[in-house]
């Protein structure tokens, strides 16, 4: 049985151990930021359940800034890391350049904490243009500089963790094999694990997405240096979203990869690359440059055709999630002689979320929808539902596989069970706070809710409820996968 | 459709999503072999389906979209500029930061005609902002963003009367749920 469920690297003792070592103290990063990054949620919900009334609202979106920020981070290099550990069954990515990847990320950390709270640098995750250089009074220009500065770092350091994957991936199987396209033509050999094949799609956009990043660096720069030049806000607009947008979708198909890979060995049945496969994901690759024109609708002056190519891209790329990851799935599972886990039970959860958030995340790409739902609390309500009932579930799904599988201690079915009603409950009802607001209304990023809008108050103490169930499911399923990789980090040798 | 009934439309979506993975979750009790034709079958006509629905969709709403159509005409322009935290509302244009202040302070509010075909110029002196249309009820009803060195125009007939608030729908600094303007429908 245990066989089984193994990951085994293509080598084996001293470098199986170092990698262990490796992944263990990545999931341990994870594991922390999460609670407190979760309890930085919390406190928005309560400043906006007027319960805090005396706090000045400045510290509200300093907070939303860290809370964005380190969550979309959080989740991204988790599944980096994760990936990575998967890979090794397959190619052989750096542990050097990991490592590294890891410094960048705990001193871009380090930075972020600092400009949030001491500077109190408030933009909002994706720090539009040209925000950042009108602080009002706020925050300082130190703050402003630190920022850009720590998103320097993370981008070169996560610049040069992608490469290295995608090296290691070319080497063994070269690029063009990778993307399975000679599936597509009917041909199987060489065979191409679909781990393979999505972390290539994924890390092509990415790399697209950090090129954009790296221009809105370049061109802010410029502005700031007070060289006379001044950006234009729509072209901007476009790179930050094209950017945002990149980095959230990879991070969801990096949580893929390990579903993909992790859940078959739960179900006993194989889930290998075909033909639809390969067309879904190179159909994936593709449309998802194009989808990201859905978050700048409500800008009228962008070409109407972008705005029609938005929609129907936006559309269209449910299509292959569903028809092929979504049913897959069911179909890996149906009837099988599942083992139920912790990680299997939170994987499968993590799918179902992916899909209930991908179809808000369809409506509310409808032009004439969006007209009313956007930059209201629909939106916070859909990118929550695929991240925290999605990624997050499958990611920590794969923490806990690890876990089980480097610790060798069997864990308890009932716990398990109760951890996942506690996050199934306490995470829904959280977020269905968050969609009838959208509803009704209500905006989102406001610190206090205007008379206009006062529901959503109601709305932010109904959701604190729920945030509490969530916490506990949260500090249970620690308990049970932190001690876990916890004792892995302490067994594995060190590099 | 009013944003109510999409949130219902979604939540039986969402509920049949959960319905289908708890029954599939659960046919693990019992184990059984996959017919995998039929399931190909299966997931073909699944592939036809979705298409087809999102086909129709976007046929429904496509046409619907919220842009200026060309050639035509709107009955009343209202100018609309936002800056650091308040919108200033206007039927004659805002150029300067003075005229700015001064329409922002002390103008009394636009009066727009109920029915008629408004065009709203939508712009900002600094940051962006969002411009939006709450309705005497408190229902949001449409928004455009205003963007610095841009002008968004956002058509309407308004037909409630009554007094209707503008709130700022883009993030733009420590005031901005504070930030807001306000016009009439007569
Ligand atoms: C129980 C856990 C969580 C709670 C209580 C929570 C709470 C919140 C709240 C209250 C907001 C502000 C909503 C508004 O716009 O008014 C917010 C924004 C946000 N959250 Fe969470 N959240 C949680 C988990 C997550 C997770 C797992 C992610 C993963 C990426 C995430 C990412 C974000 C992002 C990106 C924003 C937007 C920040 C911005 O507008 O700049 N959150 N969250
Ligand atoms: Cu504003
Ligand atoms: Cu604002």
């Amino acid at each position: 049985m245990a066989e089984r469920t193994v990951v085994s690297p293509v080598w084996l003792g001293m470098e199986q151990q170092r990698w262990r070592r490796l992944t263990s103290t990545w999931m341990m990063v994870m594991l922390l930021l999460f609670p407190i990054l979760l309890l930085l949620g919390a406190f928005m919900r309560i400043v906006q359940a007027n319960l805090l009334p005396t706090l000045l609202p400045e510290w509200f979106y300093a907070v939303m800034t860290l809370h964005g920020l380190g969550m979309v981070g959080t989740w991204f290099v988790g599944a980096m890391a994760a990936v990575s550990y998967i890979l090794t069954q397959y190619v052989r990515p750096s542990r050097k350049v990991s490592w590294t990847a890891l410094g960048a990320t705990l001193l871009g950390v380090v930075l972020l904490l600092a400009t949030t709270l001491v500077g109190r640098f408030g933009v909002g995750w994706y720090f539009l243009y040209p925000l950042p250089f009108y602080p009002a009074g706020i925050w300082p220009t130190w703050a402003t500089w630190a920022f850009l500065f720590s998103l320097a770092i993370l981008g070169v350091g996560w610049t040069i963790w992608a490469v290295d994957l995608l090296r290691a991936i070319a080497q063994h199987y070269s690029l063009r094999a990778a993307l399975a396209w000679h599936y597509i033509r009917g041909e199987t050999e060489p065979e191409i694990p679909p781990a393979v094949l999505i972390t290539t799609v994924s890390l092509i956009s990415a790399l697209s997405g950090f090129l954009a990043a790296v221009i809105i660096l370049v061109l802010s720069f410029l502005e700031w240096a007070g060289t006379g030049f001044t950006n234009d806000a729509l072209l901007m607009k476009n790179l930050i979203f094209f950017f945002g947008h990149v980095l959230v979708n990879i991070t969801m198909y990096l949580g893929v990869v390990l579903v993909y890979d992790v859940l078959p060995r739960y179900s006993g049945r194989p889930w290998k690359t075909n033909r639809i496969v390969a067309i879904a994901w190179n159909t994936v690759l593709f449309l998802v440059l194009f989808a990201y024109f859905h978050h700048l609708y409500m800008d009228f002056v962008q070409p109407q055709w972008m705005q029609v190519l938005g929609q129907v891209a936006s559309y269209l790329i449910s299509v292959p999630a569903a028809v092929v990851t979504i049913f897959s799935t069911l179909l890996l599972v149906y009837g099988a002689s599942m083992r139920w886990t912790l990680s299997s039970l939170l994987m499968y959860l993590g799918v179902m979320g992916w899909a209930i958030g991908g179809v808000a995340a369809v409506i509310d790409s409808t032009i004439a929808v969006n007209l009313r739902f956007h930059n209201t609390l629909w939106v916070p309500a859909h990118f929550h539902t695929y991240y925290l009932m999605g990624v997050v579930l499958m990611l920590l799904g794969f923490a806990a596989h690890f876990g089980l599988e480097v610790s060798e201690r069997p864990e308890n079915g009932r716990l398990a069970k109760l951890i996942a009603a506690l996050f199934v409950i306490g995470g829904y009802g959280f977020l269905s706070m968050f969609y009838v607001g959208g509803a009704h209304s209500v905006p989102r990023r406001y610190a206090v809710y205007p008379q206009e809008v006062m529901q959503g108050v109601d709305y932010a103490r109904i959701a604190l409820g729920f945030i509490a169930v969530l916490f506990l499911g949260v500090l249970l399923y620690l308990w049970e996968t932190g001690r876990r990789c916890a004792l892995a980090f302490r067994t594995s040798e060190s590099s | 459709m009013s944003q109510v009934s999409i949130f219902y439309l979604f939540v039986v979506l969402a509920v049949f999503i959960a319905f289908v993975f708890l029954l599939v979750g659960r046919s693990t009790r019992q184990v059984r072999d996959v017919a995998y034709r039929a399931a190909d079958r299966m997931r073909k006509v699944f592939f036809f389906t979705l298409t087809g629905i999102l086909t129709v969709f976007l046929g429904i709403t496509l046409p619907r979209m919220p842009y200026p159509a060309h050639g035509q005409l709107p009955d009343q322009v209202v100018h609309v500029v936002g800056k650091q935290f308040a919108f200033a509302i206007s039927e004659t244009p805002i150029e300067t930061d003075e005229q700015w202040e001064e329409v922002s302070s002390f103008a009394p509010p636009v009066k727009v005609s109920a029915g008629r075909l408004v065009e709203f110029r939508v712009t900002s002196f600094d940051v962006n902002h969002g411009f939006s249309l709450y309705a005497p009820n408190g229902q949001l009803l449409a928004q455009t963003q205003a963007m610095p060195g841009y002008v968004n125009r956002l058509r309407m007939r308004l037909s409630e009367r009554g007094r209707y608030t503008v709130l700022c729908l883009e993030f733009c600094g420590s005031a901005h749920h504070r930030m807001r303007g306000v016009f009439f429908v007569e």
